[in-house]
């Protein structure tokens, strides 16, 4: 039930994100709403469906394409960019963070605190700018600064910069964790006990640490979406993002259609990386 | 021994707010300065012509841009945008956030919260602004200051639920304390609560936040930057491929305009992006040194 609501409620709020800019216009030097123009593309879009109205959008000057044929392309692109670096997230900030907590040197917290407020955009440009200035001096090819076309693409960039601002993320709130779970009472006695301290962290530190990252999963989730708009649009991928923002004029229909997919991107995308903590859940914390 | 990181911080911070508030004065050109193209002739073998973009060099030490702008100049004149409109619209957030959550977190019933402002938070924040300003910022006949209001107060309303949560959280954790009871017992109103109570107890972490926001709304207008919404307008030229140039040549503004700039002339791209991280960072220094010096009381330590 609450997951249904949650659906509509998404629906809902794409359907007026897409329609806030036909609200808000300007005529005559000053701001003025016009509700009647967004509630008519609102009932187009819904009439639309019916006939498949809703699916074709305009590319370039007349030609009309339909959405169906061409996402599923767009959408696996994103897909394979945004599962590969969080999978590489998940798995660097379990493996970091608990070496990380330990450490008591306060200037690695504020190179990897810094790293982590870096705006992803800032990241993409200087990593550009890198590799040009590399190849410039050397001649060496290090990696592609953008995609080129269908089969060109720039893989190892993207995935450094979506994979490492997530990765930050899990590494400082996972390690807090794990400080933590460290100064509780039956790790005390584990220690008592005289078990060795490679068996504390896997039996007793990761299997309690595990639960907060799947807590955290949401969050995670949502920074990768978001990263990826910046990603894809400036390493010119030709993932949803392309869609949303490179059409000619504003078009309702393929905001909604696009916006909505993006919605399936990060469902499918928090599925698989919720069957990877539950497969190291069956590792760490079998019983 | 002496906190260093908030001596950075507060000094690269307050050169910041300085540039931002004098930084015409300090600029080497006027704002319309454009370095004109030319050609020189010395012998019948030693001639030619120079254009912009001109490198950096002693006359212009950023270099200049496509046109002939000195680079140094746009980015002092800028500053103030960038760096009072990030200030007051974090601030805002705190303010009206941080008292919404205060107020509802001290209420004796418990609210649902989490469920609406996860889904609206799960939509990234520059989409939404994006899409509220893409209508109008374009060659808008509106003027420059009512745009910055526009902007502001939209970035301010994307960023209230996440500082509303957050406080909330703290509150709620922090009512359990016997001296609130004690003073809601005593017959205290919520505002007195808070204003008494909880705001002295919560002034570092506030300040703390406070910080976050700024740099949160930093990255955000940078994003917007990138999608050619800058801070006060933007100005899209035709004819030709299509230019965007930003009005008031804000940072944000300035890095998205030339962001195409990393296969030649770097130094147009590279100046405004050293000049944003190192406002960030000296935020971020400000931000680390005021963490350190209120952690440790309530921590625990690790056996192992």
């Amino acid at each position: 039930m609450r997951i249904a609501l949650s659906c509509i409620g998404m629906i809902l709020g794409i359907f007026l994100l897409a329609a806030i800019p036909l609200t808000i216009n300007i005529s005559t030097g000053s701001l003025v709403w016009q509700l009647d123009g967004a509630w008519q593309a609102m009932t187009n879009y819904v009439i639309g469906i019916v006939n498949g109205d809703s699916f074709l959008f305009q590319e370039g000057t007349n030609r009309f394409q339909d959405f169906l044929k061409v996402v599923p392309r767009h959408f696996l692109l994103s897909l394979g960019y945004i599962v590969l670096s969080g999978l590489t997230a998940v798995i660097l900030g379990m493996l970091v963070s608990t070496w990380y907590s330990r450490s008591k040197q306060e200037w690695v917290k504020d190179i990897i605190g810094f790293l982590g407020m870096i705006p992803d955009f800032i990241l993409v440009l200087f990593l550009q700018i890198a590799v040009v200035s590399v190849y410039q001096s050397t001649g060496w090819k290090v990696a592609r600064v953008a995609s080129k076309g269908v089969h060109d693409h720039a893989i190892l960039l993207p995935l450094i910069t979506l994979a490492i601002i997530p990765t930050i993320y899990l590494i400082r709130t996972l390690s807090e964790r794990a400080y933590d779970v460290m100064g509780e009472d039956y790790i005390l006695t584990a220690k008592a006990k005289g078990l060795t301290k490679w068996y504390i962290y896997i039996q007793h530190v990761v299997r309690n640490v595990l639960p907060f990252l799947k807590a955290d999963l949401h969050k995670v989730a949502s920074i990768m979406i978001s990263n990826l708009f910046i990603v894809e649009y400036l390493y010119n991928v030709n993932g949803l993002t392309k869609l949303l923002f490179a059409s000619t004029g504003y078009q309702f229909n393929l905001t909604v259609n696009a916006l909505l997919a993006f919605i399936g991107l990060y469902i499918v995308m928090y599925a698989v990386l919720r069957l990877f903590i539950g497969c190291l859940e069956r590792i760490f914390a079998y019983d | 021994m002496i906190n260093w990181r908030l001596v950075v911080g507060i000094t690269l911070v307050s050169a910041f707010f300085i540039v931002a508030i004098f930084g015409p004065l300090f600029a080497p050109y006027e704002k319309d300065f454009v370095e004109p193209s030319g050609y020189y002739y010395n012998n019948p073998d030693d001639f030619g012509m120079y254009a912009s973009p001109y490198p950096p060099s002693k006359a212009h030490i950023f270099g200049t841009d496509e046109w002939g702008y000195d680079i140094l100049t746009l980015l002092l004149y800028g500053a103030k945008y960038t760096i009072f409109i990030g200030v007051i619209t974090a601030v805002l957030r705190m303010i009206i956030g941080g008292f919404l959550g205060m107020i509802t977190g001290l209420q004796k019933k418990k609210r649902r919260t989490d469920n609406v402002f996860g889904l609206l938070g799960s939509i990234p924040a520059f989409i939404i602004v994006y899409f509220t300003m893409t209508g109008i910022i374009v060659n808008s006949p509106l003027s420059t200051g009512t745009l910055i209001m526009i902007q502001t107060t939209v970035m301010v309303l994307v960023g209230i639920p996440g500082v509303y949560a957050a406080v909330y959280s703290k509150t709620t954790a922090l009512k359990q304390h016997l001296y609130i009871t004690a003073s809601s017992a005593l017959g205290a109103g919520s505002i007195r609560i808070a204003i008494k109570h909880l705001l002295p107890h919560l002034q570092g972490t506030f300040m703390v936040m406070l910080l976050k926001e700024i740099i949160l709304v930093l990255s955000l207008m940078g994003q917007l930057g990138i999608f050619n919404i800058f801070i006060g307008g933007t100005i899209l030229r035709l004819g030709g491929p299509p230019v965007y140039v930003s009005i008031t040549r804000d940072w944000a503004g300035l890095i998205g305009q030339w962001r195409s700039f990393i296969f030649d002339y770097q130094w147009i791209l590279f100046y405004p992006l050293l000049a944003f991280v190192l406002l960030i960072f000296a935020f971020y220094m400000l931000l680390r040194g005021i963490e350190l010096n209120q952690k440790g009381a309530f921590h625990k330590y690790p056996h192992i």
